[in-house]
This record gives structure tokens, sequence and C-alpha cells, in this order.
């Protein structure tokens, strides 16, 4: 057990490629300390699945959230206290799923937040139904008969909504996948970090992700580039895939302020109240 | 009314200004130092359909309008034909003659006037306006100047406006009514502004809402004040969000409140829970429209009382109360707050949209609300839900050394999840000991109100308790009105004594959902339920007959 690590037994299965996940985020944290951000000032949240056992297994303070949940939860964290830093662990059913419309919304407000999807195509803790990504034709519990949606590509929708970092790692090239999570928590503004993740119980794609997948050499500058990058078929490209600067929904909303540090003081309220009142009517 | 009450009402279409004209009024009759209650009666729509405002003033006490007018301005044939009778013995009408023709009263041109002017149809409230001021024997350069300050979009227009309306009113109502003025000049107030003042009186740092009616003024007002109050409200995507959001803010300290009507609520429910079982500070603001579904979306209803003392998946804590009048709305709001942080778990204030876009002068005193604290964590190891015998535990924020762990599954102590039986055990236990602690708490609160000391005993809550103090005061009739403030944990030791008595219930639920809970929580059994729901709150006059009745 190392100084990231609690005393909650964990429960994935040997092999499991949240394994890679997990220690490619506490390498992050070590990182991030070097770089000046201590692990006090890093928060998570995460939604309901297998990849949300990483909040018990990570020595780090944060929310356990509900299922679709967690990048509403980060936002507020966010919202109060601008000085946190918030990663959100959150499933593909989580995130593409139930949690949809926080996503698309966090991206188009440029909500400050990293948001780590631990992408296994399944949902595997409720016993191998598909995901709003599984292929059509995908065979599961809730459809033995074959998926007849196709699948949709959350980068393409999230480039659209607005995020301003877009990337995918693998957890098998863990040094790469730790480097993406640095820039994506350094990186102020809406972060999405798609970890591509085999499920060895439900869906195992090391065979298919070995085979296809490729380091993007560089991260490409136009919208219509990154469109293509994010689209390819033949090919699944790892890497930073878009970054821009664009000002952060907090700041937007009251600049440099910090609700919970700068909070209106007892007797200041009072009087407000009392001017404000007067004023009605 | 006998011969205090002065009641005037403004009624046409949505857009020509009706509200605005009841707002008017309302500040006239406060400047006079009256009391004021102001109800608007409007429909979900922007243009046409049928708008009025009431206005009822008093030198007493008054807690409610009435819906029989002195001076009844009715400016479109919708407004005259509903509320032409609605008129009290030495009452005046006073019509627009070129849209109603020949009626009762006395008829203005008010829209022939108004075509000599830019925005026709706004204008005639200024019309209503100057006929309120021609019947108090006001004069000219009053009415300019409250025009001038009122009007100022298009001061120049509405003044001229307003002086040939005068010309054409003033000879027929000059005069008519004199009203006595009182000693001092009061503020008023919507109950969603004073909702949100209390809170804000509280602590709050942050608003969460999602716009619902008659929830929506909320937001309206503190985002409009965000800068003076140096607060922040944010206008999320949906109402889980704005829940989920608020949760997040507040385990990171900031005081947060979220506010909807029925169905918003409805959504928030399973995060409400949520809060419970995390054990997360939160005020919610429930705001009823008559339901189930869409409803009426801005009328006024209490359906929703079982669904607010019910919210929520499983077994935790909450704390539940419904205001009884505007001033009282912003000392509920402050304690429930204070509540909120002093147990860690959803209190939730219940109210109507009769409550909240009413508007009354009001008696507050800032320095009587609550302040919101936590019991905070001092120093050593840090456990999130450390098992105390009270079942309240230290709160910490972030950023700490320690470890805080907020977990929605079932957690031991540090917050882990947990599926052990024993642990399962003594959380459970831990949150069905914090609501008995909650209940001891509450035992020295004033969780009851009650008015009068003789006659038979009349039980009510939330803004019904308006109509019915006024439904009292008006035939001038003995009863004793206990109001319980607070409806979850129910104040049971409150009613103690009553057994024995014959108690007459009144509210706003087809189904009688508070005799109901007074049935359950106390066993007694009321002898009568006055209900009333088409969405239109009581009028003392037909309520005050009604409780006659069964008196």
């Amino acid at each position: 057990m190392d100084d990231l690590t609690t005393y909650a037994q964990n429960t994935w299965c040997p092999g499991c490629s949240n394994f890679g996940i997990f220690n490619a985020f506490k390498d992050a944290i070590r990182e991030l300390e070097e770089r000046g951000t201590s692990r006090d000032r890093v928060i998570m949240t995460a939604g309901i699945g297998n990849h949300a056992k990483i909040f018990d297994y990570l020595k780090l303070s944060g929310f356990y959230s509900l299922h679709g949940r967690s990048m509403a939860t980060a936002q507020g964290i966010k919202m109060a206290n601008p000085d946190l830093k918030v990663v959100t662990f959150a499933g593909d059913g989580d995130a593409y799923g139930e949690g949809m419309a926080h996503m698309i919304f966090a991206a188009k407000r440029n909500a400050d937040i990293t948001v780590i999807v631990h992408n296994n195509g399944v949902y595997a803790l409720t016993t191998g139904q598909i995901t709003p990504v599984s292929e059509k034709g995908t065979k599961g519990p809730s459809t033995p008969n074959g998926s007849v949606e196709p699948p949709l590509n959350p980068l393409a929708l999230m480039l659209e909504a607005g995020a301003t970092f877009i990337a995918r790692g693998y957890p098998l090239w863990m040094d790469q996948l730790t480097e993406i999570i640095v820039s994506a928590v350094e990186h102020e503004g809406f972060s999405i970090v798609e970890v591509l993740q085999p499920c060895i119980s439900f869906n195992n794609t090391y065979a298919k992700y070995n085979d296809m997948t490729e380091v993007l050499k560089k991260t490409p500058e136009s919208y219509d580039e990154v469109m293509k990058v994010v689209k390819m078929k033949d090919k699944i490209p790892i890497g930073i895939m878009y970054k821009v600067k664009r000002p952060t929904y907090h700041r937007e909303l009251y600049g440099n302020s910090n609700p919970v540090m700068d909070r209106v003081k007892k007797e200041d309220r009072r009087e407000r109240i009392q001017e404000l009142i007067w004023a009605r009517y | 009314m006998g011969d205090k009450v002065f009641t005037f009402i403004v009624g046409g279409k949505a857009g020509e200004g009706v509200k605005k004209a009841g707002s008017v009024a309302s500040k006239l009759f406060k400047g006079m130092g009256r009391n004021v209650f102001q109800m608007d009666d409007y429909q979900s729509l922007i243009r046409g359909g049928h708008n009025f405002s009431v206005v009822s003033s008093s030198i007493g006490d008054i807690t409610s309008h009435y819906m029989k007018a002195d001076l009844l301005v009715l400016i479109d044939s919708l407004s005259y034909e509903i509320h032409k009778e609605q008129i009290t013995k030495e009452g005046i009408i006073v019509y627009d003659s070129d849209v109603i023709g020949y009626g009762e009263g006395i008829g203005v041109p008010l829209s022939s006037e108004a075509k000599n002017h830019e925005s026709p149809d706004l204008i005639k409230g200024v019309g209503a306006v100057t006929a309120l001021f021609a019947a108090l024997g006001l004069d000219k350069s009053q009415l300019e100047s409250t025009i001038r300050t009122e009007y100022s979009k298009n001061a120049e227009e509405n003044v001229s406006y307003a002086m040939s309306i005068f010309e054409a009113v003033d000879r027929k109502i000059e005069g008519k009514f004199t009203l006595e003025a009182g000693e001092s000049s009061r503020p008023m107030l919507t109950g969603n502004e004073s909702i949100a003042l209390g809170a804000y009186a509280s602590g709050l740092d942050i608003y969460y809402a999602y716009p619902m009616t008659p929830s929506s003024s909320i937001l309206h007002f503190l985002a409009a004040h965000e800068k003076d109050l140096g607060i922040t409200t944010v206008h999320p995507e949906s109402e889980i969000a704005v829940i989920n959001m608020a949760i997040g803010s507040a385990i990171t300290g900031a005081r947060v409140m979220v506010g909807s009507s029925g169905g918003g609520f409805a959504l928030m429910e399973e995060a409400i829970s949520l809060a419970g079982m995390t054990e997360t500070p939160l005020l919610c603001i429930l705001s009823s429209r008559p339901g189930p579904s869409t409803g009426v979306p801005t009328y006024t209803s209490q359906g929703d009382l079982g669904f607010a003392i019910h919210p929520g998946h499983g077994e935790f804590p909450k704390i539940v109360a419904s205001p009884g009048s505007i001033s009282e709305a912003f000392y509920v709001a402050a304690e429930l707050m204070g509540l909120a942080w002093q147990f860690q778990t959803p209190t939730i204030l219940l109210t109507e949209k009769h409550l909240s876009e009413s508007s009354m002068t009001v008696d507050i005193d800032v320095r009587m609300a609550n302040w919101a604290e936590a019991v905070m964590h001092k120093e050593g190891e840090y456990k999130r839900y450390l098992d105390t015998s009270n079942g309240v535990s230290a709160l910490l924020s972030p950023p700490s050394d320690e470890l805080i762990k907020w977990n929605s599954y079932e957690h031991d102590e540090m917050g882990i999840t947990t599926e052990k039986a024993e642990i399962i055990v003594k959380m459970q236990d831990k949150r069905r000991r914090k609501r008995e602690t909650i209940e001891r708490y509450m035992k020295d609160m004033q969780t009851v109100n009650r008015y009068g000391d003789k006659g038979p005993v009349i039980c009510t809550y939330g803004s019904t308790t308006m109509s019915v103090l006024e439904a009292l005061r008006y035939k001038g009739m003995n009863a004793r009105v206990v109001q319980p403030l607070y409806l979850e944990p129910f104040p049971v030791w409150e009613f103690e004594g009553y057994e024995n008595e014959g108690v007459i219930v009144v509210e706003q639920s087809s189904i009688g959902q508070f005799a109901t809970i007074i049935k359950e929580k106390t066993g007694i059994t009321a002898t009568k339920v006055i209900k009333k729901y088409d969405g239109r709150s009581f009028d003392p006059i037909e309520l005050s007959e009604e409780l006659q009745g069964v008196i």
C-alpha cells in the first residue's frame, strides 16, 4: 500500500485495465505535486460503476456521487472554491448515458474540471449490458438479439459542445496516460480524457486496441483537423487531440473572487438587507 | 371588512400593465402608512388572456386581499364580465368605455385616449392608476410625480396620458374615498423576496435554480442583486444539475440553496436522498402550484404536503417547515438554513404561489435571523462519518491534509464504501439518532404558532394561515388558530390537550392531506375539513362564512 492508496480492499478483476488508470493517476498526482499542485487541492468525484471504485481506493478527498451526476457535483465544488482542482471519474454509461446532458453543458460553459472517462464499452457492474458507445449488433443481457442502435461519437460531440481539452489514453501506455492526465488537470477549462479500458470479464478489447491504437504525433490545430482525428475509423489515435484557451465558467461569472474564501460577513449582510428592503416598492 | 379595509382591483389583458398598476397602488397605500396585501392573478401566457391585481390595505393588520373592491378599474371586456359583481356596497367601477361600451359605473375612454400615445396597451395601466388617484382625492401634481417615477421609460407620454384621463374621470369620482393614514410606512416584500433575503441573512453564498413558476422570482431577485449582496446565482441545464451542483458547493463550505416547484422538486429527489446519505447541508425551496404533473403553473395549492415531508428514497432525516406569512418566511428560511448546517441534512421550505408571489408590508428584524454554522473538525484524524452519540459528525471542507470522503454508498466512518452488516446497522442507527436529536432540539424551538385564546380550534398551515386570520378578523370571530410551522418532524408534543376538542382544519388540498397528517401523527380527527382546490387562495369573506357555518 502506497501513500495514495487507502485500506479498502480492491475488487477489480485481476488484470483489469482500471489498475492502469489507477496507477497512472497516482503518478499524475505525484507529478502535479512536483509542479506545485499539492494533493489536498485535488478533489475527486466519481459516478457509479466499476470505474467508480477508484474513489474507495484513492487516498484523496472527494465525493462519491450518483450515477451520471459526478460532473455536476464536480462543477459545484469548483464553483464554491475555484482554488481547487477537480477531477471526475466516470464510466461510459455514466458520462455518455445517464449524465450526457451534464457533460455537454460542462463543455459548453467551459467548466474548469477534468473528466476521466473509463470507456470499457459495457455496463460491467450490472453484468454486461450495452452502453451508448457499443457497436450496432452488440449482444448483452438487455439486447440478446443484438443492439439495433448505432454508437455515439462522444469526442466529436464534446468538440462540438465546446470542450477546450480533448484527449484519449490507453492504460497499457501508462507513462503517456500520466502525462495526459497532468496536462488535463493543469488545463484551465473543460478537459475530457477518454481512456480505452478493456474489460477482461465482459468486453475484452485488448487485442483490438493493441492492433488499432496509434500515438498521435502532434496535436491538431484546426477544428476540421481535430474533427477528422476524433472521427477516424481505421485507427484509434491516442494522445492530446485538442487544446485551446477560452475563459472559464467561474471566471466569467464572478471574476477573481472566491465564494467560500470571500464570504460576506454577518453584519454586512444585515446592512445590505436593510438597504435593499427599503429600496423595494 | 368593516370600514377599515380599502380594496382596489385592476383587471385587463396580459401586457396591459395590470400588475404594475397594482404595485403602484400598493406603494401609494404603503406611503400612507397603511398595511398592504397585494395578490396578482395571472395566466401562463405572454399576451391576452385575463390578468388582475388586487390590493387591499388597512391601518390595522391585514393578511389577505379581498375579492370585493371599493374601486374596480376594468380595462377590457372580459375583466368587466368577470369582476363587475365583485364590488362593495359603496364601491365604484371604472371601465374602458371604448371596449366595454355602456356598462354599470363610470365609463372612461381609456383606449381612444391611449391611441394618441405611443404604446397604447401598456399605457392603460396608467389610466387605472389615474382613476385611483382621482378617487382618493389626490391632485394632479401628486399624480404627475408618481407617474414620472413609476413609468419613467416613456415619462412624458405617460404623464400627458394620465393628465387627460384625470380630466375625464376626476369630475365623476373626485375624492370619493378618504383613507386614513397610518403612523409609519413599512417596507413591502413578496414572499419569494422574503425567502431569498432570509436565506441570505443566514449565510447564503450560492443559489442554484432552474426556472419554474412560482419559484422563479427567487432566482430573478437574487440574480438581479448578485453584485450588491455579494453572492453567486447559477441557472444550469436542469433541476438535476441544480441540486447536484449545490451539493458539490455545500461540501466545499458554501451555504447553498435550491428552489423549484413540484415538477422540478421531483427531479431533485434522488439527490435529496443523496444529501441525506452523504450528510450534506442543503436548503430546498418548494413553492407549490396545483398539480399533478405540469398542473396549473401560475396558481396556488397545498397539494405537495405529503410529497414535501417524504422526499427521496431510503430512510434519512429531513426537516420541513412552511411559513404562515411573508415576514415569517424570512425567519423560516434563515432558520432552515441554520438547521441544515447544524444537522448536516436537507431542509425544505414548503410554500405556495399565494405566499411566494403575493406581496405584503412586513415587520422584519434582520438581527433575529439565524446564522448558519456547523460543528467543525478541530484537530486529529478526521472521520467524515464519526459515529457520535447525537448522530452528528464534525464537518471539514477541502483543502485539508486530512482525508475527507463523502459517499453516496453506505460507508464506514472514514467514508469508504461498505457492505458489512454491522457497519450498515451502525450507520442506519447514526442517521436515526440524528433524527431523534433533531426532534429533541425542536422541542425547544417555536414549531407551532397560536393565535387567539378562546373559541373553537382551527388548524391550518402555510399561506392558508393568512386567509384564516383575515377571515376571523373580517367577522370579528373568536377562534384558537393552531399553525404548525414545522411539518417534519411533526411537532406532536404541541398537540397535547386538543384530543377532546372539535378541531376544524382549513387547507388547500382536494383530499385533505393536512387533516390526514394531523390524524396520523396526533390521533386527532378533524370534525370538519374546509378545503379549496381551484388554484385560488381563500377569499376572507367566503371563508368567514364557511367558518361561521361550522363553528
